[in-house]
């Protein structure tokens, strides 16, 4: 198998319970009140697109959208609307799972920010075509943010694959 | 069934790796917008909405904790003297409510009496019910809040929320064990009011902009209007009743070019940082619903407020 370039490591496989509880963490932090900043970033996006381009037959378009789901029901918005922009983001970023882990965290990024940016864009539209409000401008700074937070999550949600199999005195981890 | 002797046609499970991308994409996506058709148009998601909502109700109780605690310990942090003050402004209120309760119950006494005298049916007490505050809704589309009772409780759709300052918005979802609040800076939300000044009645819009927040429209130009006039609700919608602080006129702009004056109001009532609310009934009880208002009320429902 050839192994990515930017990876450097051989990593551990997956747990698959760590997979699903980081995406369930991700939740919770959204459902964490924080008001209504327009800037806020959206974590179940960015840890949806981590895991479909990390783990894409684990997590896949049909976890997206039963995220964003939840996260309209949260919200109270259009019901369909976050659906929608995870299942794209989700599919986006299954399709460009394999180029993306050629790059650094730097190219990754470059990657990951359009995605974001037109997810945003796409739901702004369709909450304002269905006589939504216009949001402040704060908004075009969620998925800069979003990017912004690619390299944490890729430190914290990698973490346990890059331990030792082989952990000893040494190397507790 | 394939005859015998061919191959078999099933991936050996090494290969087999589910539904492809694109077409979990092509159902989800058409998932996606179905809901969102139903949603919008057809408003059939209502029980599908509502079980979800209750299933998140505890994860959203759980999310609360975090900031129910940074509130504690700031509050914590405030320390005594604010308690101290918070208690005499709350005593002195207190004091001028009891002024205001003893003539409310003369008054009332003395309404029964009219009442009697002239044959009209008795009044009824509203039967509210005391909500609390959960979160604001992040959603950046609109300006709502979820409070933390629902149908269970006998909250209806369409039912006025209020707190002491005044009108704070209107329910516009229900869900067994949760409501949500759409406030009256929301840009789908209208109220009748009355101008305590001059008597002029209007409907106040919201306009969801964050610093000013409601706007009163088709006002005539000319029209006597000023600057911290109070606004209270008219009733005529029969949805809110009458008499409840809405907002004060915070600016008036007079342009040439249109026939209608440009009306910022400042809503008496906001949101922040409260806890209690209390949710009014959407109709006259019982005794009243048979007097002529009603079918004016169901009428005046659609305008009035959102009904989703």
């Amino acid at each position: 198998m050839i192994m990515p370039r930017a990876s450097g490591q051989l990593l551990l496989p997956a747990n698959p319970l760590f997979v699903w509880g980081s995406i369930f963490f991700a939740l919770m932090v959204n459902l964490v009140p924080a008001g209504r900043s327009a800037w806020m970033p959206d974590v179940v996006a960015l840890v949806v697109v981590f895991w479909n381009v990390h783990q894409p037959r684990r997590v896949g378009v049909a976890a997206a959208f039963v995220c964003g789901v939840l996260m309209d029901v949260h919200q109270g918005a259009l019901l369909g609307q976050h659906a929608l922009a995870y299942t794209l983001l989700g599919y986006a970023s299954v399709v460009l799972h394999r180029r993306l882990l050629w790059f650094g965290l730097g190219g990754q990024m470059a990657h990951v920010l359009p995605l974001f940016f037109l997810a945003q864009v796409l739901s702004t539209t369709i909450r304002m075509a269905a006589g939504g409000m216009w949001p402040a401008w704060g908004v075009v700074a969620s998925p800069l943010i979003q990017t912004l937070l690619w390299p944490v999550a890729a430190a914290l949600l990698l973490a346990p694959q890059r331990r030792a199999h082989d952990h000893d005195e040494n190397r507790p981890l | 069934m394939a005859p015998p002797g061919t191959i078999d046609r099933t991936p050996p499970p090494f290969f087999r790796q589910g539904a492809s991308a694109r077409s979990q994409l092509a159902l989800c996506a058409a998932l996606a917008v179905f809901l969102m058709v139903a949603d919008h148009r057809m408003q059939i998601t209502q029980p599908l909405r509502a079980t979800l909502a209750t299933v998140l109700l505890p994860l959203q109780h759980a999310a609360l904790w975090p900031a129910r605690l940074l509130d504690g310990l700031g509050q914590y942090g405030a320390g005594l003297d604010e308690s101290v003050a918070q208690n005499a402004a709350l005593r002195r209120q207190l004091a001028a409510q009891s002024e205001a309760i003893t003539r409310a119950a003369r008054l009332e006494a003395e309404n029964a009496e009219l009442r009697a005298l002239s044959g009209l049916r008795p009044a009824l007490p509203p039967a509210t019910v005391h909500a609390e505050v959960l979160f604001e809704a992040a959603d950046r589309y609109s300006r709502k809040v979820v409070i933390d009772r629902g149908s269970v409780a006998g909250i209806n759709l369409a039912s006025p929320v209020i707190h002491e300052d005044g009108l704070l918005g209107q329910v516009t979802r229900v869900y067994p064990l949760s409501a949500e609040v759409t406030l009256l800076q929301d840009q789908q939300t209208s109220v009748p009011v009355l101008n305590q000044r001059t008597r002029q009645r209007g409907v106040a819009f919201g306009d969801g902009a964050d610093d000013s927040g409601m706007e009163l429209r088709f006002v005539a130009a000319n029209a006597d209007v000023q600057p911290g006039d109070e606004l209270v609700t008219s009733g005529l919608d029969g949805v809110y009743p009458p008499g409840l602080p809405v907002a004060r006129v915070a600016r008036v702009e007079r342009q040439a070019e249109t026939s209608f004056a440009r009306i910022e109001l400042a809503p008496a009532a906001s949101a922040d940082g409260r806890r209690h609310v209390l949710v009014l009934p959407t109709k006259p009880r019982k005794a009243d619903t048979d007097t002529p208002m009603s079918g004016g009320a169901a009428a005046a429902n659609s305008r009035g407020g959102r009904t989703p």
